[in-house]
């Protein structure tokens, strides 16, 4: 919920999800099971992600808090996903 | 629906002189109280279906949004009592909640780099609607732009208040001055059963 949170969980998955993945690798984010995401903790995480990976595909984003976030990171934060 | 007693605690801790006078059961010293706290308004929310899934994960991200500003911009910084004061309020009718700081308010954290803001109402105007960040260089302020999207679409009502200034957030968006000034920010998020 929080961007503290959301910059931990970005150095986690660098260290241990993301650090031996080929940059033009087809990157898939499954927002299956997310109740509430916020635009501080996804534009530590989202946003990073597709400054570091031109092909990414948003997976399960029904959710109304997924939709309105990627909405407002769109706008506001340029994210080109 | 309105709650008045806990409306008037959260103010009288805004404006109060003597900071130290918190009102336990709805003040959150840390961030990590708060987003606990707001865990709790999540299962208090859906209670009984008062509201609905999606419009209580909506309202709780505008209030992570406004809870998590009042740390992300006073931290280290705080004029007095650091946190915020955390309640909420839920009957048959619908739901109150609020959130307040003694932070440094707004217009004093958006004038560190945009110094031409003169008033607190134009600091809210920016701060809902201009693309612009009180943590610069990093790049954030998406916060509040959000939580106006937000109130529109759940339907709810939103009190914003900083300084002398008080933004009225529904499916439209008015500001004018405030009856009582408030250094930092007050926030009173009203729901009524649908």
């Amino acid at each position: 919920m929080s961007r503290p949170a959301g910059r931990e969980a970005y150095l986690a998955l660098s260290a241990y999800l993301i650090k031996d993945v080929d940059r033009q690798e087809l990157l898939e984010i499954d927002f299956d099971g997310v109740k509430v995401l916020t635009p501080s903790w996804a534009d530590e995480v989202i946003t990073k992600l597709a400054q570091e990976f031109p092909n990414i595909k948003l997976l399960n984003t029904q959710n109304s808090t997924v939709q309105a976030t990627l909405k407002t990171l769109r706008k506001y934060s340029d994210l080109k996903i | 629906m309105v709650n008045a007693n806990l409306k008037n605690l959260a103010l009288e801790w805004c404006v109060s002189e003597n900071p130290k006078i918190a009102p336990g059961d709805y003040y959150c010293a840390s961030r990590d109280f708060f987003i606990a706290q707001a865990d709790n308004l999540s299962a208090d929310l859906k209670i009984g279906g008062k509201i609905n899934d999606s419009d209580a994960y909506m309202i709780l991200a505008m209030i992570g949004e406004i809870g998590n500003n009042s740390f992300d911009h006073n931290i280290g910084n705080w004029p007095d009592a650091p946190g915020v004061f955390f309640g909420w309020s839920i009957d048959n009718s619908g739901a109150q909640i609020i959130l307040a700081d003694r932070g440094q308010g707004v217009m004093a954290t958006l004038k560190k780099i945009k110094p031409e803001i003169s008033n607190h109402q134009e600091a809210l105007k920016v701060a809902f609607f201009e693309r612009i960040s009180g943590r610069a260089p990093e790049s954030r302020g998406n916060g509040l732009k959000f939580v106006r999207e937000g109130a529109k679409a759940t339907k709810i009502h939103l009190t914003f208040i900083s300084g002398d200034a008080q933004a009225e957030l529904n499916q439209d968006f008015q500001i004018g001055a405030a009856d009582r000034n408030i250094r930092g920010c007050l926030a009173i998020i009203e729901i009524k059963k649908r």
